[in-house]
């Protein structure tokens, strides 16, 4: 499995300083990235997704452990494995008094094959709505953001490493950069990308992994990650919330985080449907809506250590 | 090596080479224009005659009779303040080479391009190599015309041949900079470590030059602008080992740099 893997991460450890300065950004990191997958990497600030990043782009060297990409070893063969890969930084820094058409022709000309990236750079740029002959100095944020998303497309890398892709981005842009990365996708090469937009990942990811501290909590696809026990419900009574329908909520045990106001009850159920609907039948129920938890609440669970089948 | 990032660096820096060898050529044009005035010229020399060999050492002489031929008397009022001005534009360009873009986070996205670290720094060092020689070659050039087209009483080859020659001693101070900011990471760091460098060198040279013995013997070798052989042009003693040493020790030095390079993290 792991042969075929694009991304391969081995045990890696990376420490920042050393003796009672020691930081440790991440800690025994164990990871496999599929061929065709859109892979999350969730985290917090300071988890260590972009320290993962700059270890697989050679930009740091890791303290312990080994990261490969295509099969290649992302220190040794660097080279090679950057002619197949884009990257777009989380803090995107470009020349300042250059345009972004001179930008885009100074990195293809890296790359080689000038033509053709330049003409796909200008196609990207076209759905991006991004004006290149303007001076990146001039260019908003979230215009830089799309040209640093162009110069990591321009040349059809194999692998897609985007950290916080659509930070600055306003929506119309981040659908098309959902369809970019669905296009990607489809043409079987893979993307992964960091982020701690949840909406972002559940619409676009197969897999996601969870950070924390350096430390992977779970790796597994989004509708696993979202398939979980517990469920929001809301209920809308006639004559407000009687005062014993409150109590018998508050009495099961599968009830949680009750919260009543006015007419509205608001709880978390983990477990069956059943003792919650005995229980509101003693009222007058105009209403019923029954919440799946949001990435968002499965995030804060494993964050509190409860994992996304608490 | 494909040379696109040293053919970059020569198309975006080559103005600054310009607009610096513009700048120092029109000093050398000044100072060239003072000395078709002879009378100056022996001014000059008797007030030098009268001034203690330390204070002479300053002016970047070894004795006042260098001031009594106009070559001589360019040369020594203009090579050691070249070679001053030369070295704030080397750490200038210095710092250009890998510094200014670590600290601005440009080196990320240039280092996930397929180019090795190696040759990356080996393209920038070069370009700037280049255009620090363009810079000398500019500040050469003018004052030496100068001379040409007023006429002037003094062996221009000699002139034109010692400005050149401070070039070895720039390529010492772009590359010295080049390490420090290789080890230091910081920019701020780099700039305090150089500049600690060239005045230190500077300082060496002038004790050396006013005292005698194994420590002022050390001091000379040492420094960097003692190895410039403006003097030792015009006084028919110049000797290419100087010049040679400075080419090998910015070799080993660049060397040096893109080992430890490689070897270390980016942008931390």
């Amino acid at each position: 499995m792991a042969a075929s893997s694009v991304i391969d991460i081995k045990g890696l450890s990376k420490i920042y300083g050393s003796g009672s300065k020691a930081t440790v950004a991440l800690d025994k990191l164990t990871l496999q990235v599929q061929p065709g997958e859109i892979f999350g990497y969730l985290g917090p600030n300071g988890a260590g997704k972009t320290t993962t990043i700059r270890v697989l782009l050679d930009l740091i060297r890791p303290s312990n452990g080994s990261a490969s990409i295509f099969g290649l070893d992302a220190r040794q063969q660097s080279v090679e494995i950057h002619q197949r890969i884009g990257f777009l930084p989380g803090e995107l820094s470009l020349w300042q008094g250059r345009s972004g058409a001179q930008v885009i022709h100074y990195i293809a000309s890296v790359r080689g094959d000038i033509k053709s990236v330049v003409k796909q750079a200008e196609e990207l740029a076209a759905r991006l709505k991004l004006d290149i002959s303007k001076k990146v100095r001039d260019l908003s944020s979230g215009n830089k953001r799309k040209l640093g998303l162009v110069i990591a497309m321009m040349h059809s890398p194999d692998l897609l490493i985007l950290d916080e892709p659509t930070n600055g981005l306003d929506p119309l842009v981040q659908q098309t950069f959902h369809e970019l990365m669905n296009e990607f996708r489809d043409k079987g090469k893979t993307v992964f990308l960091s982020s701690h937009v949840l909406s972002e990942v559940q619409a676009i990811c197969n897999r996601v992994g969870i950070l924390r501290d350096g430390d992977l909590k779970a790796v597994q696809s989004v509708e696993a990650l979202t398939d979980v026990k517990f469920r929001w419900v809301h209920v809308q009574f006639r004559d407000g919330v009687p005062a014993e329908v409150a109590q018998g909520l508050r009495n099961l045990p599968a009830v949680s985080e009750f919260n009543a106001d006015g007419s509205h009850a608001r709880m978390r159920l983990q477990g069956d449907f059943d003792p919650l609907l005995r229980t509101i039948a003693a009222g007058y129920v105009e209403q019923l809506h029954v919440e799946e938890p949001t990435l968002e609440d499965i995030f804060l669970a494993y964050y509190s250590g409860e994992g996304a089948g608490a | 090596m494909s040379g696109i990032i040293m053919g970059n660096t020569l198309r975006t820096a080559w103005k600054q080479m310009l607009y610096w060898g513009l700048g120092l050529g029109l000093l050398g044009m000044y100072i060239v224009f003072i000395a078709s005035n002879s009378d100056i010229v022996q001014g000059y020399a008797d007030l030098f005659e009268s001034l203690p060999p330390a204070l002479l050492t300053a002016f970047g002489a070894s004795g006042a009779e260098l001031f009594r031929t106009t070559e001589g008397w360019v040369v020594t009022i203009l090579v050691s303040e070249l070679a001053l001005f030369l070295s704030v534009y080397a750490v200038l360009a210095g710092l250009a080479i890998s510094a200014n873009e670590e600290q601005s986070g440009i080196l990320d996205v240039v280092l996930s391009l397929p180019i090795s670290r190696r040759a990356f720094l080996l393209e920038k060092w070069l370009g700037y190599a280049l255009l620090a020689f363009g810079t000398v070659l500019i500040s050469a050039l003018l004052p030496t015309l100068t001379a040409i087209g007023l006429g002037i009483d003094a062996d221009i080859g000699i002139i034109f041949a010692s400005i050149v020659a401070v070039y070895p001693g720039a390529l010492i101070v772009l590359t010295v900079t080049v390490l420090l900011s290789t080890l230091f990471r910081r920019r701020i760091a780099a700039i305090g470590a150089v500049t600690a460098f060239v005045i230190g060198s500077y300082m060496s040279n002038i004790v050396a030059s006013s005292a005698s013995g194994p420590i002022a013997d050390l001091l000379e070798t040492l420094s960097y602008f003692s190895h410039v052989g403006g003097e030792s042009i015009v006084s028919g003693e110049y000797e290419p080992g100087g010049t040679l040493a400075l080419l090998v020790a910015a070799g080993f030095g660049f060397a040096l740099s893109a080992h430890l390079f490689d070897r270390r993290d980016i942008g931390i």
